[in-house]
C-alpha cells in the first residue's frame, strides 16, 4: 500500500462523514434477492450472511460488481471461514449502510482498487463469526459442549458422534445468539477456497441476458427519460419551447451549483423521450471563457505554467538539480497524456421513484451512501428516508462514482410525481462526462556511473480533488502524483512537483488515475536514460531496484515469461514498463510491429503481478487482460479533445476503443506471496501505455512523448 | 400497431414502425438482455438474430422486424445451455457483462457461417466493443464451443 492511501482513505472519510446511516430493513428487491426470497425461511446470521432452510448461504456484498469479480472474491472470504461448500454459495448487494463500509476507508465506495484489501479481514471474520454461531447453535439442540461441535461443508458434527445438523436447520436459533467478536481465523496454508480460481457467481446471469444492470430496471408504472446537456463546459439553458406531442413532461435540470445545465425528456419508451427531444426547441448559453476550453488553449497553458507556474512539492529528496547538473549526461523530456473519456460499456442509467417523505434509487453505483445522500439533498429528506438498491455495473471506471446522473434521476422522478428511468443517450455519456485529467510532464534527470543520477519530476494537470473542493488551492493534488512519488527505485536525489492547471474542464477519477499518466512518463523517461546509458532497459531497472526485491522478482518474472534477451521476431520490437500502484507490483513486456508506416499493432504483451495474497487467480488474470485492453485504447488511440468548450468525439464512430484485432495475446504470471493483498482492478494499466511507448522507441528509433501515440 | 415474432411468440405493440427494435424489446417487451451502447450500429451491444442473422437492433426499425422472427439472447436455449453459452461459463469470459449478450449472439452467426474458425476469422468477425477486455477469453470460448 503506498502513502498515498491515507490521503484517499482520510478524503473519503471525511467525504462520507454523517448522514450514513440507511435502514436495514429496507426492502432489497431485484437481482440476487430473487433467489433469496424463492426459499420458506431465511435467517440473518449477523450482518454479511442468510441461510436458508435449504442451507443455501447468501454473502451481502457491500462493494459494487462492475466486473472486477467482487461479487465472487468477497464471498470466497465469507465462505472460507464459513466451511461451505462453493455450489451453496449466492450473493447480493448490501443495502446501503455504514455497517457495510470497506474498513480501509470507513465508506461504502467501490475504488481505488481496495475491496479485497479492505474487507480481507472484517470477511473473514464475518465468516467465522457465523460457523461459530451455527457451532453453538448446534451444541445447544444437541446438549454438548460447543468444543465438540465441529462445522464442515454446511453441517456442524457432533465429534464423536453420529449426530449432525445442516447450517440451515440451525440458522434460526444460531441468528438469536451472540456474534462473536474474535473467532479463530484459518491460516493460510488450511485455505481451501481462498486461492483458488471458484466459478464467478455472476457470470451465468451474463450469458443469459438475466444480469440486471441499472439501465435494466423496470419498476410498475415508470416512465423514460433521457438527458440533454448545454453542449460547453459551463453552459446553461437560455430556453427550451412547448412539450412536443408525444412527450409526457420537459424537466430542467440543475447541476450540482445550481446552474440550470440540461433538460430531461420524459416520455413511455426511451425512444420517444429521444424523437421528442428531436422535436423540442432548446436553446443554450455558452459560458463567457469558452475560447480558453478549447484542447490547443488547455495545452499551450500547460507549456506556459509548466515555464512559469508555481510549484508545490510533492516529494523531495537531497538535491536533485544539483545532482542532474553534476551527471555526465541525461535527458530533459516533456510528456504529454489528453483528457479520456471513461465510455464505460453501460451508459449512464439510474431509476428514481420519489414519494413524499421517501425516494427509493436502483442505480449503478460505486457509492451507494453518497447516492442516497444526493437523492436525500434534492428531495429535502433525511438520507435514512432513501432506499438505494445497488444494480451491476456494466463497467464502473471510476465515472460511477459520481452523482451526477443520480441527482437528475432524482429530480426528474421529483417533477413527474412517478418512477422515472432516466438514461443518457451514448453522446450525453461521452460528452458530459468527468474525464481523466491531460498532463503535461517534465522530467530531467541524469546519468553517472551506469545509472540515474538526480531525478526532477514537474507534473502539471488539473486537479480531481481542488475541483470538488476537498483540498485548497496550493496543495498538492495526491491523485495527480500518484505513480510519480514513492517509485519503486532507489535515486538519492529527487524532486517531485506539482502545478494545478486551472482548466475548467470536469475531471474525476479514471481506473488507476493519477498511475494512468505518470507510469506513462516516468517509465518512458528510464528507458530514455537505459538508451542513453547503452544499457538493456531491464537490467538498468534492476541497478536501483537492489532495496526493493519484491518489484526485482517481478521484474525479472515478466522478462523470464517474454524470454527476455533472447532474438526478438525479425519487424518486431519489445519494450518493458514496472509500475507499483495499489498495493500490487506490476511488470508488463509488450512486443510491436508496424504493419504500415506510423501504424503500431501490439502483437504480444507479458505481465507479471505480485499482488500478495491471491484470492482468485483467474479474477487477477481477466484483471490484468483488462487493464491491459483498457491501457491498450488510451495508448494507440484514446483522446476527448474540446472545442470551445464543446467535447469532439461523442460516440464510439470518433472514440476508438482496442477491439478483437486489436487484441495481443497476453500471458499472466502470479507471483506467490504471503504479503497482505494488493489491488487487482487498476494496476494492470499503468504499466501498458509506456511498455509500447518502449517497444515502439526501439523498433522506429523515434520516441513519442505523447499520448496516443497514433 | 406491429406484429413482431420475438423467441417464438408472436406480439402486437402499438409502436410506431420506425422505433429501433432495440427500444421495442427493452421498453416495450421488457426484454432487457439485449444492449444500449452506442445507437449509431458500432458497439454491437445491441445484436440479435433477426431472420438468423446477427443485426444491430440499434438501428433496425421495429417495423422491418416485423417480417422476420426476431431471436435475442433471452431466446437463444431454454435454459442458458446453448454451446456458445456454457462455453462463456467454462472460461469465464465475462467481466461487467453488459457487452456479452452482443457478443454472444455475434458468435451464432460466426459459428454458422464458419464452424471452426481461426483467430484471424475470428478477429474479422467479431466487431463488438468489450471495454472491460475479455477478448482473450472470448477467442478461446469461440474455439471451445467449436470444438463439440
Amino acid at each position: 500500500m503506498t502513502a498515498v492511501q491515507p490521503t484517499r482513505r482520510a478524503m473519503l472519510k471525511t467525504l462520507v462523514a454523517g448522514g450514513f446511516a440507511i435502514g436495514f430493513a429496507a426492502p432489497l428487491g431485484g437481482l440476487a434477492q430473487r433467489a433469496a426470497a424463492a426459499s420458506t425461511t431465511t435467517a440473518a446470521v449477523g450482518t454479511w450472511v442468510r441461510i436458508r432452510s435449504d442451507g443455501v448461504v447468501t454473502v451481502l456484498v457491500g462493494s459494487s460488481e462492475m466486473g472486477q469479480g467482487v461479487y465472487t472474491s468477497l464471498a470466497q472470504l465469507v465462505a472460507e471461514e464459513l466451511h461451505v461448500a462453493w455450489a451453496d454459495i449466492r450473493v447480493a448487494p448490501a443495502p446501503a449502510d455504514s455497517a457495510y463500509a470497506n474498513p480501509a476507508t470507513g465508506a461504502q465506495l467501490t475504488g481505488g482498487s481496495m475491496s479485497v484489501r479492505g474487507y480481507f479481514t472484517a470477511l473473514r471474520t464475518a465468516g467465522a463469526a457465523v460457523r461459530d454461531m451455527l457451532r453453538a447453535a448446534a451444541a445447544q439442540q444437541f446438549g454438548v459442549a460447543v468444543s465438540k461441535c465441529v462445522a464442515r461443508n454446511g453441517r456442524v458434527y457432533v465429534r464423536g458422534t453420529t449426530r449432525s445438523a445442516g447450517y440451515g436447520e440451525l440458522a434460526a436459533a444460531a441468528a438469536k445468539l451472540p456474534v462473536p467478536t474474535n473467532p479463530a481465523l484459518a491460516p493460510a496454508s488450511a485455505w481451501r477456497i481462498i486461492g483458488t480460481a471458484v466459478p464467478r457467481v455472476d457470470v451465468p446471469a451474463k450469458t443469459r441476458g438475466a444480469a440486471v444492470y441499472g439501465i435494466d430496471v423496470r419498476v410498475p408504472a415508470m416512465k423514460h427519460a433521457i438527458v440533454v446537456h448545454a453542449p460547453a463546459v459551463g453552459g446553461s439553458l437560455a430556453s427550451v419551447g412547448a412539450k412536443p406531442r408525444g412527450v409526457a413532461a420537459v424537466v430542467k435540470l440543475k447541476n450540482a451549483a445550481g446552474v440550470v445545465d440540461a433538460i430531461a425528456v420524459v416520455a413511455a419508451t426511451t425512444w420517444d423521450a429521444m424523437t421528442g427531444l428531436e422535436n423540442l426547441d432548446v436553446s443554450w448559453r455558452a459560458p463567457a471563457n469558452a475560447a480558453q476550453l478549447s484542447s490547443s488553449a488547455i495545452s499551450a497553458q500547460a507549456s506556459s505554467l509548466m515555464n512559469s507556474g508555481t510549484p508545490v512539492v510533492a516529494d523531495s529528496s537531497g538535491d536533485a538539480s544539483s545532482a542532474v547538473a553534476a551527471a555526465t549526461k541525461g535527458i530533459d523530456a516533456v510528456y504529454e497524456v489528453p483528457y479520456l473519456a471513461h465510455a464505460a460499456m453501460e451508459p449512464l442509467a439510474c431509476t428514481a421513484s420519489v414519494t413524499p417523505g421517501h425516494c427509493e434509487l436502483w442505480a449503478p453505483t460505486q457509492a451507494p451512501g453518497l447516492a442516497a445522500q444526493t437523492a436525500a439533498a434534492v428531495c429535502g429528506i433525511d438520507p435514512a428516508q432513501v432506499t438505494v438498491h445497488t444494480t451491476l455495473l456494466g463497467g464502473g471506471l471510476g465515472r460511477k462514482f459520481e452523482n451526477d446522473f443520480v441527482s437528475q434521476a432524482v429530480q426528474i422522478s421529483k417533477a413527474v410525481a412517478a418512477p422515472v428511468k432516466l438514461t443518457w443517450p451514448r453522446e450525453q455519456d461521452f460528452g458530459h462526462d468527468q474525464y481523466r485529467p491531460m498532463a503535461q510532464i517534465r522530467i530531467r534527470a541524469g546519468l553517472a556511473g551506469g545509472t540515474v543520477h538526480g531525478w526532477s519530476d514537474r507534473i502539471v494537470s488539473p486537479s480531481i480533488l481542488f475541483q470538488r473542493g476537498w483540498i485548497p488551492d496550493g496543495a498538492v493534488d495526491s491523485q495527480a502524483v500518484e505513480g510519480a512519488t514513492e517509485l519503486p527505485y532507489a535515486i538519492a536525489d529527487r524532486l517531485v512537483e506539482y502545478v494545478r492547471h486551472p482548466a475548467a474542464v470536469p475531471v474525476g477519477f479514471w481506473r488507476s488515475v493519477g498511475h494512468s499518466f505518470n507510469a506513462f512518463a516516468v517509465e518512458c523517461a528510464i528507458d530514455e536514460l537505459a538508451q542513453l546509458a547503452g544499457a538493456d532497459p531491464v537490467a538498468f531497472r534492476q541497478t536501483m531496484l537492489a532495496g526493493n526485491p519484491r518489484a526485482s522478482a517481478v521484474l525479472q518474472k515478466v522478462a523470464d515469461l517474454a524470454g527476455w534477451g533472447a532474438s526478438v521476431p525479425a519487424g518486431r520490437a519489445r519494450g518493458v514498463a514496472l509500475s507499483a500502484a495499489f498495493g500490487s507490483i506490476v511488470a508488463q513486456i509488450a512486443e510491436v510491429s508496424s504493419p504500415a508506416a506510423g501504424r503500431i499493432k501490439v502483437e504480444r504483451v507479458w505481465c507479471a503481478i505480485d499482488c500478495g495474497q491471491v484470492v482468485n487467480p483467474s479474477i487477477v488474470e481477466a484483471q490484468m487482460q483488462g487493464g491491459i485492453v483498457h491501457g491498450l485504447t488510451a495508448a494507440l488511440w484514446g483522446r476527448m479533445t474540446f472545442t470551445n468548450g464543446v467535447a469532439g468525439p461523442v460516440n464510439f464512430n470518433r472514440y476508438r476503443m482496442t477491439r478483437m484485432r486489436d487484441m495481443p495475446r497476453v500471458e499472466v504470471a502470479i507471483m506467490a506471496s504471503a504479503q497482505p493483498p494488493g489491488g487487482v482492478g487498476e494496476p494492470g494499466v499503468p504499466p501498458i501505455a509506456p511498455a509500447v511507448a518502449n517497444a515502439w522507441s526501439r523498433l522506429t528509433g523515434t520516441r513519442v512523448r505523447s499520448l496516443p501515440l497514433q | 400497431m406491429v406484429t413482431i415474432r420475438v423467441n417464438g411468440t408472436t406480439h402486437q405493440l402499438d409502436v410506431s414502425p420506425d422505433m429501433p427494435l432495440l427500444w421495442a424489446l427493452r421498453d416495450v417487451l421488457g426484454l432487457t438482455g439485449t444492449k444500449y451502447g452506442c445507437g449509431i450500429e458500432v458497439c454491437g451491444a445491441c445484436t440479435v438474430l433477426l431472420g438468423g442473422e446477427a443485426e444491430r437492433s440499434c438501428s433496425t426499425g421495429v417495423g422491418e422486424a416485423a417480417a422476420r422472427p426476431v431471436t435475442t439472447i433471452e431466446g437463444l436455449s431454454p435454459n442458458g445451455t446453448h454451446p456458445l453459452q456454457q462455453a462463456w461459463i467454462a472460461e469465464q469470459v465475462p467481466q461487467c457483462g453488459y457487452c456479452q449478450s452482443g457478443m454472444i449472439m455475434a458468435a451464432v452467426q460466426l459459428l454458422r457461417d464458419n464452424p471452426h474458425p481461426s483467430d484471424a476469422d475470428i478477429d474479422d468477425a467479431m466487431d463488438n466493443i468489450c471495454v472491460c477486455g475479455t477478448y482473450q477469453r472470448i477467442r478461446a470460448a469461440i474455439h471451445r464451443a467449436a470444438a463439440r
